[in-house]
């Protein structure tokens, strides 16, 4: 489905080292990759817009000029399509006053037709145009004065071109999420090369020639796809915005939080971006292995949810568990904490306590992007700590005398199942919503959510991966959910850290490892493949 | 680094009684001058004279209008940004007015925070915020009245500020009819 | 009823009217603490306290040119609550303040307010002094008097239970006692020059030679420089050195005991005055005029004094004319009110302008003591003895006065000494001077009197 053509070779560990000559001195880059990569390994950043290290090259930006020497002397190439050979003799701006001449008039002639309404502008702060300007440019503008520097349109949302013409799409909207601006659109086509090459859906294209290029997309056609927000990421200018994060936050009040989404098991690294204890949006952070630099709108809106309909902090109390069979179940965002709260409890309840952990939602075939598709985000997590699946407590639910939910919304996700479910006399849930089981319950436990707790979580593809906490929770005494558990279970776990440690006498892979060990793209468990 | 030696005392000085019936003589000749001639006195009797205040002073802020009366704040949030007291809070939202991408929803001073220091004025990419109010005096009975609302901001009349022709382009200014043709279609 | 029946009703009406004058320097705080709060604010370019006011019905606001504001910090004073630090010595600690108080009324028995009043009165001639005590030891008692002052510093500090309190104290009482000498030496040449202690008889020697200051000037400096140290005011306060000791003696004491501290200084400041005045200015004398040519020639004198008078209205109605002019011209919202409580006080000066004109002609041309017959009675020589007990008084207070402003206006110049300076200044300095001053004195006058 994916089309891979021209994607770029990117360097890893592995990679063979060459010498090659920057700026006339040797230097040892890593040899199966482009030019531009090669560069930034040694720690000197090109400057490019339309080249995206997950997006098949188009090279049409011509801003990450570079002399190299050949048999016709020295020519201008683009680093980001030249791959490295062994001994190449490559001129930077440090020493080409003819690169930076080039790069400059590059940047120059893409100022041309751009607005220069940053001020209003949402990508502003982490725009590629910008640090471009800042690092290649600096030159003062030829236009008129006046020119892109008003932050009206017209009714129409039409536009004035350096041309003087009048040109319409100043406020195009794309699809149900995106909207275009095409008075700043670059044309870099990293929004077309991602819906054709990585989305697998070519719902984007460029129309037009020369300046009069546009986006646009098929006529009568709309921008609608799971992953349609990452056009907003990849584009390197303001052009497409997201409709939920327009005009929201400056980009720069922002703060982030390196985490990852807890709704598929394959655990897609994000930030969470918040300001003033509220997270405004939600950002892939780019793990190679794992979601490389794309998210579903799935996970990324998810977040609007996460502090609504909550459950309020109460003292938190040991319910009496009575004589009768008991089942834990455990949700699919319960962090490996808490899984390992869980089973000390159990361990402290003795023989007629079980655990389960799952969902009832069903499983969906991985998409290969970045998403597989499973609900239960720790399923490999509760394999390690020895969890049976939630279906086996389904089958003998009616053993149980006493059910304990931790983040298992078992109610809300299978309806049907509320007639078994019923039939147990205790109820105990805790979880950070006041969801359907929380309202079945017959004693509910408000948590925090796991965008706010640290933790751990094992994915897919068995890699280890830490949450952080965001500092967005709405009550300050929540508990989190292996604090509770822990606290049923007669010793309470002040830190996320104990409970980890606790996770490693269970599950002998984990055990010797800390927080600082894992790094924030993950670390591989042993038995886990790539 | 220049180094300046103080004088040493001569003999007359290091005596006091010369130096102190001088001083005696400066502060007699200030006495009878306020004595006689109580008018001169530099003093300004405060909230009944007010004193003189400048085009260039920066004083209370407020938000430029566009003519058909909104304020010109495109909430860039640049002035906030540049704030070293960070005591302006702004909130933007889409503007209903297809000509207008961005509208302010909530622009806040707190004047019990702020410096005066005018970076915010110069900030502003659109000449919005001004700081020419002349108004130097804030008294409130409450800290949250100090705080200064998009209302407040707004709220000035063009006849204050004869001179100023950006003043005028907002309602009631001597050029608001013609930049209401300029601006074009009247808003609802 | 011998003692009674030895003077006349009118004897001894005047004598007992004398005791009123007891009350001076009550008063002059009244004149004090205007002059030196406005005076310190025009010594500093500013304006002074100007902004209480009494309201008038149907008038408006009335400030009195600021005065307002010395009633105002009075009352506060007044009716503030008086309490004491726990664990001091309550007894002490409460009469302390009073103890300077009570020597302000003490001291101006001494004082000769004007001189001798002799009329003729029921055909025998009647002679009055004009101080309370005619004392031949008049100065050796004010000295007494004034060093009791110290005791309430002293006791005000001990009974405080404060380390600050403490400390001024003991200033308080070294400095009093060092500059008490200084004084009491300064004053030995005028005194020998007069050959009396009896402040009459000081006074009536000036009167007659010439003024001590003239005849003593290094005497003069040296007494003014003690008697400021003796009062503890700048730049000789280290007693209540704030930077060093809070407020000195008094730092424990708030209200009117404060209150009374504080008049009791400014008393000795008036008391001081007075004796400057009466030392080394000739007292109540008038200058370059003898007593006697000023009673031949009584309808002059008041007539003189009555234009003196008139004078100053006038130059006030100048200066309020002017102001009023100024203030016109501004746009202070209040203007208004101020002009028209100036317009009163052009009333108030316009119409004292005339009375004493009309006073003045009326001395001028029908002032015969020959001629004044009351009841049979011939008051002709009284009302003179009257006029000029009136003019010496007039005389000595603005002489008095002028000197309050000396304290004042060192107090707002000079910066405060250091406490080991002061004290050697005291000892070392001003102290060999008026030895020296004193001898050279003596054999001056040896030489030149004879006797």
């Amino acid at each position: 489905m994916s089309n891979y053509y021209n994607m770029p070779k990117l360097p890893t560990e592995n990679s063979p080292k060459v010498e090659i000559f920057v700026d006339d001195k040797p230097v040892m880059v890593p040899g199966d990759t482009n030019l531009l990569e090669a560069l930034k390994a040694v720690g000197i950043e090109t400057p490019h817009v339309c080249y995206h290290p997950y997006l098949p090259v188009s090279g049409n930006c011509r801003q990450c000029l570079v002399e190299q020497e050949g048999p016709r002397g020295r020519m201008l190439v683009i680093a980001c399509y030249t791959p490295v050979s062994p001994g190449m003799k490559i001129y930077t701006p440090a020493s080409s006053a003819r690169v930076k001449n080039a790069r400059k008039a590059t940047q120059e002639f893409m100022l041309v037709n751009h607005p220069l309404d940053c001020p209003i502008c949402d990508k502003a702060g982490e725009c590629t145009l910008q640090e471009n300007y800042m690092e290649a440019g600096q030159n003062e503008s030829r236009m008129r004065p006046e020119y892109g520097k008003n932050y009206h349109g017209n009714p129409e949302h039409q536009f004035i071109d350096a041309k003087g013409q009048l040109r319409g799409g100043k406020h195009v909207d794309l699809g149900p999420r995106v909207l275009l601006d095409e008075e700043r659109c670059v044309q870099c086509d990293r929004c077309v090369r991602f819906m054709r090459s990585i989305a697998g859906s070519e719902q984007l294209q460029l129309a037009g020639r020369a300046d009069h290029t546009y986006i646009t997309t098929f006529p009568g056609e709309k921008l609608d796809h799971e992953y349609d927000l990452c056009v907003t990421d990849v584009c390197p200018v303001g052009a497409m915005t997201a409709k939920y994060f327009r005009f929201q936050k400056r980009v720069w009040l922002l703060s982030h939080t390196p985490t990852v989404s807890m709704d598929d098991s394959l655990g897609a690294n994000i930030w969470l971006d918040y300001a003033d204890g509220h997270i405004y949006r939600v950002m892939p952070r780019c793990n190679p292995v794992v979601n490389r630099s794309w998210l579903s709108n799935t996970s990324r809106l998810a977040f609007q949810e996460f502090d609504k309909n909550r459950l309020p902090s109460m003292e938190v109390h040991t319910p009496a568990f009575g004589n009768g069979k008991i089942a834990i179940v455990a949700g699919g965002t319960c962090t490996l904490e808490d899984l390992a709260a869980i089973r000390m409890l159990k361990e402290k309840l003795g023989d007629r306590a079980e655990i389960f952990g799952g969902s009832l939602l069903k499983v969906d075939a991985p998409d290969g992007i970045a998403k597989s598709g499973d609900p239960v985000a720790n399923r490999a997590g509760m394999k390690l700590l020895g969890f049976a699946d939630v279906a086996d407590f389904m089958k003998r639910a009616s053993e149980f005398e006493t059910l304990v939910t931790v983040n298992a919304d078992l109610f809300g996700e299978d309806p049907a199942a509320a007639g078994v479910l019923e039939k147990i006399n205790c109820r105990v849930a805790i979880t950070p919503f006041d969801d359907a089981t929380a309202k079945k319950a017959t004693i509910a436990m408000g948590v925090r959510h796991w965008s706010e707790v640290q933790g751990t979580m094992v994915n897919s593809l068995n890699m280890l991966q830490k949450l952080n906490a965001c500092p967005v929770c709405p009550d300050e005494n929540l508990w989190a959910a292996y604090q509770v558990v822990s606290y049923m279970a007669g010793s309470k776990f002040e830190a996320a850290a104990d409970a980890f440690k606790k996770a490693g006498e269970y599950a002998p892979v984990l055990a010797g490892l800390t927080y600082d060990a894992i790094k924030s793209t993950g670390k591989l468990l042993e038995g886990g493949e790539a | 680094m220049r180094v300046i030696k103080q004088k040493p005392m001569t003999w007359g000085e290091r005596l006091y009684i010369f130096e102190a019936l001088r001083g005696l003589f400066t502060t007699l000749k200030h006495a009878a001058r306020g004595l006689f001639r109580y008018e001169e006195l530099p003093t300004i009797s405060y909230p009944e004279g007010q004193p003189e205040v400048r085009n260039t002073y920066r004083a209370k802020h407020r938000l430029m209008l566009r003519p058909d009366g909104s304020p010109r704040c495109v909430a860039c949030g640049m002035c906030a940004a540049a704030c070293p007291a960070h005591c302006i809070f702004i909130e933007a939202t889409a503007s209903d007015d297809p000509r207008i991408e961005k509208k302010v929803k909530r622009f806040d001073i707190d004047h019990l925070t702020c410096v005066f220091c005018g970076l915010c004025a110069e900030a502003c990419p659109v000449d919005a915020l001004r700081m020419d109010t002349k108004k130097i005096s804030f008294e409130h009975r409450s800290r949250e009245e100090f705080v200064a609302h998009l209302e407040d901001l707004t709220n000035w009349d063009p006849k204050d500020y004869p001179d100023d022709e950006q003043s005028q382009v907002a309602p009631g200014g001597t050029k608001n009819a013609e930049a209401r043709k300029v601006w074009g279609m009247e808003v609802k | 009823m011998d003692i009674i029946e030895s003077k006349t009703w009118i004897e001894w009406l005047i004598t007992i009217a004398k005791f009123a004058f007891c009350f001076v320097p009550v008063l002059y705080i009244l004149l004090l603490i205007p002059m030196e709060r406005r005076g310190a604010g025009f010594m500093q370019d500013r304006q002074g306290p100007n902004r209480s006011y009494i309201k008038i019905p149907y008038f408006g606001k009335i400030r009195l040119l600021g005065y307002v504001q010395n009633m105002c910090d009075g009352t506060k004073l007044f009716f503030k609550e008086m309490f004491a630090p726990a664990g001091v010595n309550k007894v002490l600690y409460y009469v302390a303040p009073a103890i300077p108080f009570a020597i302000v009324f003490l001291s101006p028995c001494v004082i000769p307010w004007f001189g001798p009043m002799v009329f003729e009165w029921g055909g025998q001639m009647v002679r009055i002094p004009g101080s309370i005590i005619d004392s031949d030891v008049g100065v050796l008692l004010l000295f007494g008097f004034s060093s009791l002052s110290a005791f309430g510093a002293v006791l005000a500090g001990w009974a405080s239970k404060s380390k600050y309190s403490f400390l001024g104290a003991l200033r308080t009482s070294s400095m009093t006692i060092s500059y008490e000498v200084c004084l009491g030496l300064s004053m030995m040449g005028i005194l020998l020059l007069a050959g009396s202690f009896n402040l009459t008889d000081i006074v009536s020697w000036q009167e007659h030679h010439v003024w001590g200051i003239v005849a003593q000037p290094v005497a003069f400096f040296c007494f003014l420089i003690a008697s400021i140290a003796e009062t503890g005011r700048a730049p000789f306060d280290v007693a209540e050195g704030e930077p060093e000791l809070v407020a000195g003696y008094h730092t424990e004491y708030g209200a009117m005991q404060f209150g009374l501290f504080y008049m009791g200084e400014y008393s000795h400041i008036c008391i001081n005055s007075f004796l400057i005045a009466t030392l080394f200015l000739g007292g109540y004398s008038v200058p370059f005029i003898t007593t006697e040519t000023m009673q031949a020639h009584m309808g002059g004198s008041l007539t003189v004094l009555c234009g003196v008078l008139a004078f100053l209205a006038l130059a006030f109605l100048h200066m309020i004319h002017r102001y009023s002019k100024k203030l016109a011209a501004t746009n202070l919202t209040n203007r208004f009110e101020i002009l028209r409580e100036y317009k009163l006080y052009n009333i108030v000066a316009w119409a004292a302008v005339v009375v004493l004109v009309i006073l003045a002609f009326f001395a001028w041309f029908f002032y015969n003591p020959q001629s004044m017959v009351i009841g049979g009675v011939a008051v002709g020589s009284l009302s003179t003895a009257l006029g000029t007990a009136l003019i010496h008084l007039l005389v000595l207070v603005v002489k008095s006065v002028i000197f309050c402003w000396v304290w004042i206006w060192v107090r707002w110049t000079l910066p405060r000494f250091r406490y080991d300076h002061v004290m050697s200044l005291g000892w070392k300095i001003i102290l060999n001077i008026a030895l020296i001053n004193l001898v050279v004195t003596a054999v001056i006058a040896k030489l030149v009197g004879g006797n």
